[in-house]
C-alpha cells in the first residue's frame, strides 16, 4: 500500500531533504584524488549527527556505513573503505537520513579530476534520465510513466538500465511501497496521487547484461566491469505537479 | 539507497485458447507453454470481456506455474 504523507510529515520531509543537501554538498567538497572513500563516510556521519539526525543506511540490513560509495564499475551499495579516489574516476554517493521519525534519501555522482569523454556522457545521460523521471510524478500519472520515461531516454541514448534494484517510496521507512523500477509500460502500475513521496534514482550502465554483487553482500558491479552511474531524487506529488525536494546532480 | 527489485511474481504474456466454464480461461504464454487462469477482480468489476484470440498479461506465483491470473487484457 503506497502511504500518502500529511502536511506535517511532509514539511519534516523536505527539512530532512535540505539537511541532506547540505551534508552531501560538504562531502562532495570533499572528494579528491588520494582521498579514502572511509574518509568521506567518517565525516558525512559526523555531519548527519551533528544535525540531529541518524544516517539511515547504518545496519540497514548490516549495512556497516553512512553513505554508499560506488567507484565506476560499481553500480551501487558499494562500502566506504580504505580505497583511495582516483582522477579519472566517477564516484556515486548515496545517502540517507532518519531524523523526527522520518526519512530522506538522496545520490549523485561525482566526476573526479578529468574524466574521460564516454564516460562523461554516460553520466549526463543518467542525469537527464533522472530529470524525466521525477517530471512524471504528477498525481493522475502512474509508475509505470515514471519508469518508461527513464527507460525510454536511457535506451535512446544506447545505454542500459540496471533492473536487479529500484527506486521506491519513502517516509517512516527508508524503503517503502511503490518500487519503482528503471523500465516499464506506459500507463501501467499504481496510479500516483496527492502527498506520495518517492525516491527515483535510474542506474545506468554501458552494456545489458546483468550486475552482479560480490561477496561482500552489497557491492554491486557492471558484469564486464564497464563503468555505471547513478543520480537520485525525492519528491513529493502534489497538485501543481512534481516537487523535488532533493536530487543529485552535477 | 536503492531497493532491490522483489520479483517474487511472475508476469508472462499469451493468448486466450479457449474460454472454460466458471470465467476461467485456457491461456497460451508465448513461450508456449499453457495456463489455466481466472480472471482479476478488476478485470471482473470494470465488466471487461475477455475472448479466445485475446493477447492478454497474465501473474504467476512462482509456486505454481500452470495457474495464473489474467490481470491485463492488451486492447
Amino acid at each position: 500500500m503506497i502511504k500518502i504523507k500529511s502536511g506535517s510529515e511532509l514539511e519534516i520531509m523536505k527539512e530532512n531533504a535540505s539537511i541532506l543537501r547540505e551534508v552531501m554538498d560538504k562531502v562532495v567538497s570533499k572528494v579528491q584524488p588520494a582521498v579514502t572513500t572511509q574518509a568521506l563516510d567518517d565525516y558525512a556521519e559526523e555531519l548527519i549527527l551533528a544535525a540531529d539526525g541518524r544516517p539511515a543506511f547504518k545496519n540497514y540490513r548490516g549495512f556497516p556505513s553512512s553513505l554508499c560509495t560506488s567507484l565506476n564499475e560499481e553500480v551501487v551499495h558499494g562500502i566506504p573503505g580504505e580505497r583511495e579516489i582516483e582522477a579519472g574516476d566517477i564516484l556515486s554517493i548515496d545517502v540517507g537520513i532518519e531524523r523526527k521519525g522520518l526519512y530522506a534519501d538522496f545520490a549523485t555522482t561525482v566526476p573526479v579530476g578529468k574524466v574521460d569523454e564516454g564516460t562523461m556522457e554516460l553520466v549526463t545521460a543518467t542525469e537527464e534520465a533522472l530529470t524525466r523521471g521525477l517530471s512524471q510524478v504528477s498525481p493522475g500519472n502512474r509508475v509505470g510513466d515514471v519508469s518508461n520515461s527513464i527507460e525510454e531516454y536511457v535506451n535512446s541514448r544506447g545505454y542500459s538500465v540496471v533492473k536487479e534494484f529500484v527506486g521506491h517510496g519513502i517516509g517512516r521507512d527508508m524503503h517503502e511501497d511503490p518500487q519503482i523500477p528503471n523500465y516499464g509500460d506506459p500507463d501501467t502500475g499504481k496510479r500516483i496521487k496527492e502527498g506520495m513521496v518517492f525516491c527515483i534514482e535510474p542506474m545506468v550502465k554501458l552494456d545489458d547484461e546483468k550486475v552482479e554483487v560480490l561477496d561482500d553482500g552489497w557491492t554491486t558491479v557492471t558484469a564486464g566491469r564497464g563503468v555505471s552511474a547513478h543520480f537520485e531524487g525525492m519528491v513529493a506529488a502534489t497538485k501543481d505537479g512534481p516537487e523535488v525536494y532533493v536530487r543529485g546532480g552535477l | 539507497m536503492a531497493e532491490e527489485e522483489d520479483d517474487d511474481i511472475i508476469r508472462k504474456r499469451g493468448e486466450i485458447i479457449e474460454a472454460l466454464p466458471d470465467s476461467m480461461f485456457k491461456v497460451e504464454l508465448d513461450n508456449g507453454h499453457e495456463a489455466i487462469c481466472h480472471i482479476s477482480g478488476k478485470i471482473r468489476k470494470h465488466f471487461i470481456r475477455i475472448v479466445p484470440g485475446d493477447r492478454v498479461l497474465v501473474e504467476f506465483s512462482p509456486h505454481d506455474l500452470s495457474k495464473g491470473r489474467i490481470v491485463y487484457r492488451e486492447s
